[in-house]
């Protein structure tokens, strides 16, 4: 901690004029502290015993007496209202795979896109752009309609298959793709490469950032999405952690440590996703707006 | 014989690269596009077929008044658009704010805009089941810090209040991002021959600052339009549309109407979601536009 302050002293003295640095650093710890505000609170709450917070009416102030309980009843097997674990197994599932389909299909799709030459490319780049641009709404009702047809309605795959359809990604994945220069993927088509080969080996490993941030939009994306899960999966058991903890509210009104609870268990491990890689979204979100970060 | 046989396959190679995609688009957005504006046509319950009965869907929206589908209509569409209203200014002026002090590169810079983006990963109930006790009337945080009784879910504008300070908490980070890297993008050497001409900072916001982050505000303006215009989650959980309907947005309704409880009129639900899907579609179109002009 010590070493860290030095460094950005350092930093700070390289930078600026020190002056309306220090007042732009004393709001902003005024508003973070504002943001974290709630987020705080919960978490202490999920730690208290429920009298306390009655009593005390959930004031910003330490447990009492620390316990654990709030969680286990949750997280036990016998919570048959709330299946956490099986909705956490879901969520998994389904985001995960969505993102690794999601990957390999974008980024082919940019491929052509941006590198190869074929008749009505941009007609068909620009058409279905167009067409993506209307929003999803119109399209839910027939698509419940549609996953009954195909017998997919409380099965994971009708959360994972019909998310991939979106064009935005490729977008992104395509304009990163736009800047390896021709010369090089020209030179191992003469050597006899393959497009394939050329895809795998030449383009895919140079566009790493683009995908790991793609990946991880896909990934919160599918984790969040909230309408959708909540329409095609009727089977409790079934669900996925965002759309099934709408329940939560139902089964535990008032129980302010109960649901505080509930929510640090939703909010801990994007917490901890995010620490690990926050510089990716960080350039995801840059390159999407068209600004140099 | 081989020559040819290659230059066929140079041929192929495109279409192979792009029908994983085009296919899921075609079968999970084209054709569910198409069949739900045909279904705004019709009389449906979902299960049967549905029969074709023309505008009839659309004139009730629009004309017949004593109609409740007139009224839904109306009420959830007033209610989507006073959101946009108020949430929006405060998704484009806090994060400008803040990304203008992050730009004073003031000590833990990095550590700041790492806290201001973060809620923005959380899912929609997890947010909102933060936020639900905050603003409870006798156990929430609020009235208990500054000693009020407010009813925050059963009146308003305090319910309103409630849904536009949850979502502005949520979606603080993404456009913050997006500013922190257009402010960095200035030249600074601008900014300080201002100050040696006497420019106060207000005027250097106006003239040097504003122009040169237009485009990312235009587009970021944009974009939180369209996604508010999408609003569900929140009241849906927060307020459940009250107090009286008050909060109730028209995906709500729509929801309500093709998979509710009673006999789904899931064409009536498409003519209401054909309409409000045209108004984002519109909003859209600018951005798509502005992001061709990007790239040219």
């Amino acid at each position: 901690m010590k070493k860290k302050t030095v460094e950005d002293s350092v930093e700070q003295q390289a930078y600026s004029p020190a002056k309306s640095s220090w007042i732009a650093f004393g709001i902003l710890c005024v508003m973070a502290f504002i943001v974290l505000i709630p987020l705080f609170w919960i978490f202490i709450s999920s730690f208290k015993v429920e009298q306390e917070v009655i009593q005390a009416g959930g004031f910003l102030y330490l447990p009492k007496t620390w316990t654990l309980d709030n969680f286990k009843s949750l997280l036990s097997a016998d919570n048959k209202q709330l299946p956490i674990y099986f909705w956490f197994v879901n969520s998994i599932i389904v985001s995960g795979s969505q993102t690794l389909l999601a990957v390999l299909i974008y980024s082919m799709a940019a491929y052509a896109y941006a590198k190869l030459h074929f008749k009505g490319r941009d007609i068909i780049f620009y058409s279905v752009m167009f067409l993506c641009s209307f929003p999803a709404i119109t399209n839910i009702i027939p698509m419940y309609k549609m996953m009954h047809l195909f017998h997919w309605l409380n099965k994971p795959i009708a959360l994972i298959i019909p998310g991939l359809a979106g064009i935005y990604n490729i977008f992104l994945i395509r304009q990163f793709m736009m800047a390896i220069p021709d010369v090089i993927l020209e030179s191992a088509r003469i050597d006899g490469a393959n497009e394939f080969r050329i895809y795998r080996q030449i383009v895919l490993p140079s566009c790493k950032p683009i995908l790991v941030a793609v990946g991880l939009f896909t990934f919160t994306g599918s984790w969040n999405d909230f309408l959708w899960p909540s329409i095609a999966i009727n089977n409790l058991d079934r669900l996925t952690l965002t759309a099934g903890l709408q329940l939560a509210k139902g089964v535990y009104g008032n129980k302010v440590p109960q649901m505080s609870a509930i929510a640090t268990i939703a909010i801990v491990p994007m917490i901890i996703l995010y620490l690990f890689t926050q510089k990716y979204f960080v350039k995801g979100i840059s390159l999407s707006s068209g600004v140099k970060g | 014989m081989a020559g040819m046989a290659s230059k066929k396959k140079q041929k192929v190679a495109p279409y192979l690269f792009l029908a994983p995609h085009l296919l899921m688009f075609l079968i999970f957005f084209l054709i569910p596009m198409v069949y739900g504006i045909y279904a705004s046509f019709t009389k449906w319950d979902l299960f049967s077929s549905p029969r074709w009965v023309g505008i009839q869907n659309y004139t009730t929206i629009f004309a017949d008044k004593d109609s409740t589908f007139y009224r839904q209509f109306w009420n959830g569409l007033k209610n989507t658009v006073v959101f946009v209203i108020m949430c929006v200014p405060f998704q484009v002026l806090l994060p400008l704010i803040i990304a203008i002090l992050l730009d004073k590169r003031p000590k833990g810079r990095n550590i700041f805009q790492g806290i201001f983006y973060m809620p923005t990963l959380f899912s929609i109930t997890s947010v909102t089941l933060t936020w639900l006790f905050v603003f409870n009337r006798s156990l929430g945080l609020f009235n208990h810090l500054f000693g009020t009784d407010i009813n925050w879910y059963g009146e308003q504008p305090w319910a309103w209040i409630t849904i536009v300070v949850t979502t502005v908490w949520w979606g603080l980070g993404g456009n913050l991002i997006i500013y922190v890297a257009a402010l960095s993008g200035i030249d600074r050497s601008i900014l300080e021959a201002a100050s040696l001409d006497g420019a106060t900072g207000l005027k250097k916001f106006w003239n040097i600052t504003v122009p040169s982050i237009k485009f990312p505000l235009a587009y970021t303006i944009v974009v939180s339009i369209v996604a508010q215009f999408n609003i569900y989650g929140q009241p849906l959980i927060l307020t459940g549309g009250g107090p009286s309907e008050s909060t109730f947005v028209l995906l709500m309704y729509i929801r309500n109407l093709a998979f509710g409880t009673g006999k789904s009129v899931a064409g009536m639900a498409s003519a209401m979601s054909t309409c409000l899907g045209l108004i984002i579609g519109v909003v859209s179109v600018v951005q798509l536009v502005m992001m061709r002009r990007q790239e040219d």
